[in-house]
């Protein structure tokens, strides 16, 4: 590791200020500080932004807001997001490890990087590491990679399980520049497919901060449900995962989210199988369907063709699993 | 006493591990955690390449890091006695002689050392290392390699395996097996000290201390008693420590380099190349039956990878030989050199690896016969002698345990054919499989200190490595003494203490608890020496005569001519009784054959939409002869179970086969199991004495527990789904897919 100059920031400008191409935030550290004893980050300095940042869970006009700061362990235990937001509970709580998730924060959570092997081993070839290196994963071992939307360039995944509840439930994105600009990014546009660019991961403004995250009320707190298949059954990343919500009435789809992680470079919504759920009937029949529309056209890499099927079974099964959280 | 630098009494839960209290509360020091006045860090760069020769350095920015003391390569070393010059190194058997060759095998090779005041500082500079290489083609493809490697015969051929084409009903079938890596939870790591030019002292992470003791002492040319290997608190081995790694030797020429004390330690992704692993292995078998269900034979084919700089062959065929009749039995084995580290053994060496194929193969061929897999095990058990040399079992409860694990899994639930249990999207199936493994024993002292207050210590140098060493040698103390066990304080993994074997290959209380008894022997004939001067009565007396208590020594006799410890000491004008003994193995070696043996049983569901695998009961009944220590036993039983969890459902160190890369050498991506992937294991034990072995009547279980595990495990998925899974890991994508 690379040795860094340290500073903490109590005023988000403060914090702002200090931000550079040479410096880095810090939030709970549980990617980053990997990252930089792998010295695949060199940053020549960190502020630490854990006091700077909101770690409170408020009500707004239309639904919630999450301080960027919020621990993931306590944004899954908050009673209101339990209450209205279950599905971001237990995406949560699909991931990491207890120790993992009292340290991780909500905003650091939308920002770590992907877990394909050739990106954490700087002995290899990566374009999202070293542009213009070369991909090693799309013809080495790219059992856990992408199988939708991926580039010539980059066939990773984004790992995290929050952001796949949170793309379903169409959160948005607030955010602070240096300029002291704010914006409000909706999670479908926050993450980026890697086209030609895969070492940018996201359409964060340079510099900025994560302020918090708003999700707005909806009518699927009564229907959903994560499902992620892995390898070993805690602390892994998804083979995929799917977090799937319904606004039933009666038995009727009024609308319905599906979302996906362990498919592509950002979470993935399925469209065109929500688009076909709708005003029907809450069935098997129904959900296969849905996820032969979902899995139409995948393109899976040498080693990942199997997630076509797993993927089938699992959005079948996330939907199932709404009938009955 | 002062045996270590900063000692500490090891207080003791109730039935608990001796060691169990120091280690919760950190107070036990791992190899790593020992301070030491002056200490400084190394840290190793490994090579980028798999297979090449190291052109040039370059150091200049590395050796600009402020606090860096020094730097080793091939080019620029402090002399090893024991391997200056090519013929040396050769004799010195040491695998790789590292910073002794311009050479590349794998990727990962330490190619330098980097050794600075502060850890921070010596791992910055070492990321600032590079080389130039001269690199060739590297072989990486284990899949590939194999199939031009001829196999040898492993053994001696019985009968004629032609018999097997005759055979009315038959299996033949090819398994293949990914490695695996140890990964202890305490990375290994050695702290080097040269207190004289001669005089070396070392606190290390291994299995065994007198073999690292003797393995330094021939390479620095200098007495083995002038080594001291201390590796008191072991934090877990799984046959990682058995070798003497190229990080101890590195740590040790680093110590020289700069004349202070130093400390490596590997860091986990190293841990993936540095010490080991379960190679990754082909095997094919072709078993035939009669109709009645009588063996007719078995071909066991098998290949396990290994390194291009040394031969490793695992051993995989040696358990075909063990458990059934087969009058008709071919072996044949090769080993294929790659470009990756050294393979080593891994708990249930070989017989883990072998096992998995033969009863995978026997459950298949009990479908065939339309046969109870239970019952057509029970038929072919050779239970009363070793099938390969002949020799009488002393003991053999394998029969025991498989009925015992069928009661305690109610086996009669198991549906006859596949399939038959549907609970909405999960399959549900039951599956068993047995294990057994050379029950061993090896020539082992211990020593005892006794205090006038009736307090001993017991002492070896053998580690305990999570093992429960320490707890059954105190209760075999407690048991051949008297004496309470809060009396007994035990004292091991020092090489200053009476020598003992590498805690290894099932054979650690084997060997240790006959040393034991020796000893308390020994001590209580030196009481009854000094007992005489006192009392005549104690004259000529032989050990079994003599009763020692809490309070004092007696004679097995109606007037038993109790004298206390004090007035035997004050009389004797006693400070410390000190005594030694060894014990072996001996005839019964030539009269029996000996052997630990499990039989494990599972019941899984999986599920039909994702692949997943969910284990809901895991049962282990095992013979290990007489149980020392229950709990410590369970622990190993249970452990061993979940190890196999691991390689039947995940464990698998992928290589990258164009770039030598190990594919995600970390705890993220390298998946052992959690408690999430396991249900409390159900273990139990025979617990019938083995009157031969030793004089404890114990035999070995650390390798049974695993061995057999993986088939049983994935009998039960193809009992649940129809699907016969050859490849471990288990992984959900290969059951979707299968
Ligand atoms: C072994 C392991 C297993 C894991 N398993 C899972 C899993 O199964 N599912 C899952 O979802 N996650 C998993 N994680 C990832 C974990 O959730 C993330 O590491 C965590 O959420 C990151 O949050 P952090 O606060 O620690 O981020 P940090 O490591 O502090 O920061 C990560 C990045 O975000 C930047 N950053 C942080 N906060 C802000 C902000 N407010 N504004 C701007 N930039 C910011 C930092 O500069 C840095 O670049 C796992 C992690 C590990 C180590
Ligand atoms: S998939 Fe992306 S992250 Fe992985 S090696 Fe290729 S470029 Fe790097």
């Amino acid at each position: 590791m690379r040795p860094f100059l340290f500073s903490k920031s109590s005023a988000i400008n403060q914090a702002l200020a200090k931000k550079n191409n040479t410096t880095q935030y810090i939030a709970g550290g549980t990617n980053l500080v990997d990252l930089m004893k792998k010295n695949i980050a060199e940053p020549e300095s960190l502020v630490d932004i854990t006091s700077t940042l909101s770690a409170k869970i408020e009500p707004t006009a239309k639904g919630l807001q999450i301080g960027a700061m919020v621990r993931n362990t306590a944004l899954a235990n908050d009673a209101t997001v339990m209450a209205k937001f279950p599905l971001v509970s237990k995406a949560i709580l699909a991931g990491a490890s207890p120790q993992i998730r009292n340290m991780a924060s909500t905003g650091g959570n939308l920002l770590q990087r992907t877990r394909c092997p050739y990106f954490y081993d700087v002995t290899t070839p990566c374009n999202k590491r070293k542009p213009d290196s070369g991909c090693s994963a799309i013809h080495g071992e790219n059992r856990m990679n992408a199988i939708v939307g991926y580039s010539e360039q980059c066939v990773a995944v984004h790992p995290s399980d929050l952001c796949v509840a949170l793309a379903a439930l169409d959160a948005t994105v607030k955010t602070q520049d240096k300029s002291g600009k704010t914006q409000s990014i909706a999670f479908k546009g926050f993450h980026r497919l890697p086209g030609t660019t895969p070492e940018k991961d996201n359409n964060l403004p340079a510099n900025a901060l994560i302020h918090s995250i708003e999700l707005t009320e909806n009518s699927f707190a009564k229907n959903c449900a994560y499902v992620k298949v892995r390898d070993r059954d805690s602390y892994a990343f998804a083979l995929v995962s799917v977090a799937a919500a319904l606004n039933l009435k009666g038995n009727q789809i009024v609308e319905a989210r599906l979302a996906s992680g362990g498919v592509a470079h950002k979470p993935w919504r399925w469209f065109e199988a929500e688009q076909f759920l709708k005003g029907k009937t809450a069935n098997a029949a129904n959900f296969e369907a849905a996820a032969n529309i979902a899995i139409k056209g995948l393109k899976p890499l040498s080693h990942n063709g199997f997630k076509v099927l797993m993927l089938k079974g699992a959005i079948e099964t996330a939907l199932q699993q709404c009938l009955n959280p | 006493m002062g045996f270590f630098d900063e000692p500490y009494d090891l207080p003791t839960a109730a039935d608990g591990r001796v060691e169990g209290v120091a280690k919760v509360t950190g107070g036990g020091k791992y190899a790593a955690e020992y301070k030491v006045d002056g200490l400084c860090h190394a840290v190793l760069v490994g090579s980028t390449i798999a297979a090449g020769k190291i052109k040039s350095f370059n150091l200049d920015n590395a050796k600009q890091v402020a606090g860096v003391l020094g730097i080793i390569t091939h080019l620029e070393k402090p002399l090893v006695p024991g391997l200056a010059d090519e013929a040396k190194i050769k004799e010195a058997r040491l695998g790789l002689a590292v910073f002794h060759t311009d050479k590349i095998f794998f990727k990962g090779q330490p190619i330098a050392l980097v050794i600075a005041d502060t850890l921070e500082d010596a791992t910055y500079a070492a990321s600032l290392v590079t080389a130039e290489y001269e690199k060739e083609p590297a072989k990486l493809d284990f899949e590939l390699a194999l199939k031009n490697i001829q196999l040898t015969p492993a053994g001696k051929d019985r009968g004629n395996i032609e018999a097997l084409n005759s055979a009315p009903h038959s299996v033949e079938a090819e398994y293949n097996i990914k490695a695996e890596v140890h990964n202890p939870m305490e990375m290994h790591a050695t702290i080097a000290e040269w207190k004289a030019d001669d005089k070396l002292k070392l606190f290390d992470k291994n299995q065994g201390v007198n073999n690292v003791q003797r393995t330094f002492a021939k390479l620095f040319n200098i007495p083995v008693d002038n080594i001291e290997v201390i590796s008191e608190f072991v934090g877990g081995g799984f046959g990682s420590g058995l070798r003497v790694w190229p990080h101890a030797l590195a740590c040790i020429m680093a110590a020289k380099l700069v004349k202070r004390p130093v400390k490596l330690m590997l860091t986990r992704p190293q841990m993936f190349h540095s010490v080991g692993y379960r190679p990754a292995a082909w095997q094919k078998i072709k078993l035939g039956a009669n109709a009645d269900g009588k063996f007719v034979g078995i071909h066991h084919q098998a290949k396990n990878g290994t390194s291009v700089y040394e031969n490793f062959n695992e051993g995989i065929t040696r358990v075909t030989r063990l458990i059934y009749h087969f009058n008709n039995l071919k072996a044949e084995a090769a080993t294929v050199p790659l470009n990756l580290s050294t393979p080593t053994w891994m708990r249930g060496p070989g017989d883990c690896t072998g096992d998995f194929a033969i009863e995978s193969a026997i459950d298949e061929l009990s479908y065939k016969l339309k046969m109870d897999p239970v019952a057509l095990r029970m038929k072919n058990l050779a239970l009363e002698k070793h099938p390969d040399n002949g020799l009488p079992w002393s003991t053999n409860y394998i029969n025991e345990c498989i009925e015992k694990g069928a009661q305690m899994i109610n086996w009669k639930d198991r549906k006859a054919t596949h399939s038959q249990t549907i609970e909405g999207d999960w399959s549900i199936g039951y599956g068993m499989a047995v294990g057994a493994w050379n029950a061993g024993r090896g020539t082992a002292s211990a020593g005892i200190q006794m205090q006038k207050d009736g307090t001993i210590t017991v002492q070896t140098a053998m580690t305990d490595i999570g093992t429960g060493t320490g707890i059954s040698m105190q209760n075999i103390a407690h048991e051949s003494t008297g004496i309470s066990k809060s009396k007994i304080k035990i004292e091991l993994g020092n090489s200053n203490l009476p020598p003992a074997p590498s805690q290894g290959g099932s054979n650690g209380l084997s060997s240790i608890g006959g040393a034991v008894v020796a000893a308390v022997s020994a001590l209580k004939l030196k009481i009854a020496e000094y007992a005489t001067m006192q009392n005549e009565a104690f004259k000529n007396a032989a050990a079994a005569d003599i009763l020692l208590s809490d309070t004092g020594v007696s004679f097995k006799t109606t007037n038993n001519h109790f004298i206390s410890y004090t007035s035997l000491w004050e009389k004797n004008n006693l400070n410390i009784l000190e005594v030694e003994a060894s014990s072996g193995p001996g005839a019964e070696r030539q009269k029996f054959a000996f052997c630990s043996s499990a039989a494990h049983f599972c019941k899984v569901r999986v599920n039909r939409k994702t692949g997943k695998v969910k284990i809901e009961r895991l049962v282990t009944v095992s013979d290990g002869g007489k149980i020392i220590s229950e709990k410590a036993a369970a622990n190993q039983m249970s452990g061993a179970a979940v190890g196999g969890i691991g390689m039947a459902l995940m464990e698998e160190q992928l290589t990258d086969e164009r770039l030598g890369t190990l594919v995600g050498n970390d705890f993220a991506g390298y998946h052992f199991p959690v408690n999430a992937d396991a249900p409390i294991i159900e273990v139990a034990f025979i617990n019938k004495p083995d009157p031969n072995i030793n004089p404890q009547g114990s035999k070995g279980l650390g390798e049974v527990g695993i061995i057999g595990t993986a088939a049983a495990i994935a009998n039960a998925i193809y009992n649940a789904t129809g699907k016969r899974l050859r490849d471990l890991p288990i992984t959900p994508d290969k059951v979707l897919l299968a």
